[in-house]
């Protein structure tokens, strides 16, 4: 079965949300919308996003590292807010994967909100009924965009090409690729729910430079020991700078 | 000696309360209106908290409806005599207590108009199809019961049918706390204790309820109830309030023991602000301790104003248990990142805050409203109430002293 999802690169991620806002501009125009807002504009926006960065902290200041998460519905292989839902306005897609909710069935119970511990689930106040990501199913099979758009709004919208988007189900798909070879995690997979979007781990890269490598060893004014001690004269480097 | 049922009279005060029951129905109707036609960002509802007030008077009223059969299964499946004559009531009661409960739960949904989805398409696995069966057929079975008990060629099969309600009534509350109870991703939830603790929740408000609705019948009618009635009522009150202690303790205790719920009990017990205040004063204190008082301090015996307080105090305290499990549950944050905290601009990782409105009272208070006015309209209509609960009719001992007196 083809599973879609997304995988998602903490190393590069900035916390810019961009992300958020084409999620919030594609699926509020879109098939999904629209998305109540309530408040906007300012600095704690309320409303319907189906795509947020949570932010936290690792280590004791002053020694901390920042690490930006972005997290969206994350397509659970075994999606607990499936089976709650009362009438089955919440399921699951055979063909690819992707955990959708229909809007003529739900009747607002809400409880699919309660069940997801990922706290992926939307109210969309105004409508009244259930929303979440869909992994904007309404462009990856649509056919009179070119094939290099069809995918999720937020994978195009990343300026660090944090977003990685996929079958990973299908071993030689870049999404399975990098979490195969970039240590890819699931976000709390100890509930058993199987989250099908990825995260790749924050990895340091660090550089080690001998003290032998700031100086020329192959100074050739130096190996033959012409110079001793720093020369107003010319040298060799002032001739090749 | 048969116990006489009769209609109340339909007087001035009965037409008066009858008025202000409606007035109160058609406020919460005009609630539900101005919420749902605004949509529920004008309730203190959001993403956070997506069941507010509504459902903490829909779900207690519901937990409260199976409760208040008690005192008619005490005397079909158990075979207690004094509770026979009570029966038509406790059934009448629980029916009216679900009807109410249930409109406020359907009017709190986000589409109340898809009522229909919900009863046509079931998702079996899901706990919330089980409680819609289990609610319809309580009102069924409960209505059944409720026909053989009031007529008599249909007497006969009250005993079978009292059996049926009560083990209905005991699934239907182990399904309502299950809502909760089978909860993972929250961590207030997640124990299987909460459905035996909603069973025992249900005695307590729904006797409480009973409590108070029979002495304001029997004092606005006229009619006399003796104390060999209430003192037995009084002493159930007070094993069932005991239990929800005994039961809310051992949650508690048990979630303390795991360091994965410590957190959420800190924040229920601790540093909660309003839920550990509801949990602590109104919970406990003025919802338990002091009802628990009321009922076995000597000096309240033969009381009849200490056991209502009693009554009164329980429900608030269950309405305020009932706020702390939902809405408290609801207020402590998602833990998707165990040992950090997290922030983002849209409320994540931070305790929820939650406000309700008048609306969202207003059609709380609706619920009751047409709980009460079920209740009066049928106990004018049919003859439910016993015409007297006085002693020299309910106790064995003054009927036999009677008996040998002529």
């Amino acid at each position: 079965m083809t599973q879609l999802a997304l995988v998602i690169d903490l190393n590069v991620c900035v916390g810019c949300h961009a992300c958020v806002t084409s999620c919030k501009e594609w699926n509020t125009s879109g098939v999904a919308g629209p998305l109540f807002d309530d408040n906007p504009y300012d600095a704690n926006p309320t409303g319907t996003f189906f795509n947020r960065v949570q932010t936290f902290e690792i280590g004791t200041f002053p020694k901390t590292e920042t690490v930006h998460f972005p997290k969206s519905c994350l397509h659970c292989e075994d999606p607990p807010c499936v089976p709650v839902c009362p009438t089955g306005a919440s399921y699951k897609r055979r063909e690819d994967g992707i955990v959708l909710v229909d809007y003529d069935k739900c009747i607002g119970c809400k409880y699919c909100s309660w069940a997801c511990p990922y706290g992926a689930r939307e109210i969309d106040e105004q409508q009244r009924v259930m929303k979440k990501c869909t992994l904007c199913v309404d462009r990856l099979y649509d056919a009179s965009l070119p094939e290099s758009e069809r995918k999720p709004s937020c994978v195009l919208a990343c300026p660090t090409q944090a977003r990685i988007y996929g079958d990973i189900h299908d071993a030689d798909s870049a999404a399975s690729m990098a979490i195969r070879e970039r240590g890819g995690y699931q976000l709390m997979p100890e509930w058993g729910t199987q989250p099908a979007n990825h995260y790749l781990p924050r990895r340091k890269t660090e550089l080690h430079i001998h003290a032998d490598e700031l100086v020329r060893s192959d100074n050739p004014l130096k190996k033959e020991d012409i110079r001793k001690g720093p020369s107003r004269e010319v040298n060799l480097d002032d001739w090749m700078f | 000696m048969k116990t006489t049922y009769t209609q109340i009279e339909n007087g001035k005060g009965f037409w008066s309360l009858l008025l202000l029951l409606a007035g109160m129905i058609a406020v919460g109707l005009a609630a539900t209106f101005y919420m749902e036609h605004n949509g529920h960002w004008v309730t203190g509802m959001d993403n956070q908290i997506v069941w507010g007030m509504p459902h903490v008077f829909a779900i207690f009223l519901i937990v409260a409806a199976s409760g208040a059969l008690n005192v008619a299964s005490i005397g079909s499946v158990f075979g207690r005599k004094m509770y026979k004559p009570l029966a038509p009531l406790s059934a009448l009661l629980a029916v009216a207590l679900l009807v109410g409960g249930l409109a406020v739960l359907v009017l709190d949904l986000g589409r109340p108009d898809r009522l229909a989805v919900a009863m046509t398409t079931f998702n079996f696995k899901s706990i919330f199809t089980w409680n819609v069966i289990l609610y319809n057929g309580f009102l069924l079975i409960v209505g059944i019961y409720l026909w053989t008990m009031l007529e008599k060629r249909m007497n006969k099969h009250k005993d079978q049918v009292g059996i049926v309600a009560f083990v209905w009534r005991l699934v239907l509350t182990t399904g309502t706390g299950s809502i909760f109870g089978w909860l993972v991703a929250r961590q207030a939830y997640d124990a299987a204790i909460l459905a035996p603790m909603f069973v025992v929740m249900s005695f307590s408000f729904g006797l409480a309820f009973y409590l108070l609705v029979l002495l304001a019948t029997y004092q606005l009618t006229g009619r006399e109830v003796g104390d060999y009635v209430l003192n037995r009522l009084k002493s159930l009150l007070g094993v069932f309030v005991a239990s929800v202690l005994y039961f809310v303790m051992v949650y508690h205790f048990t979630n303390l023991y795991a360091a994965e719920h410590t957190g959420i009990e800190h924040f229920i017990l601790l540093n909660g602000g309003i839920f550990t205040l509801l949990f602590w004063l109104v919970q406990i204190i003025i919802g338990s301790l002091v009802p628990l008082a009321l009922i076995y301090a000597p000096q309240f015996r033969q009381n009849r104003s200490a056991l209502t307080a009693a009554a009164i105090l329980v429900l608030l305290g269950g309405l305020a248990q009932v706020y702390v499990i939902l809405i408290g549950g609801q207020a402590y944050p998602l833990i998707n990142f165990p040992g950090y905290e997290v922030s983002s601009t849209f409320a994540d990782g931070i305790v929820n805050s939650y406000v309700p409105t008048l609306a969202e009272f207003l059609l709380g208070f609706m619920g009751v409203a047409i709980t009460l006015i079920m209740v009066a309209v049928a106990i004018a209509a049919l003859r439910i109430l016993p015409s007297s609960l006085a002693d020299k009719v309910m106790d064995p001992h003054a009927l036999v002293a009677a008996q040998a007196k002529k």
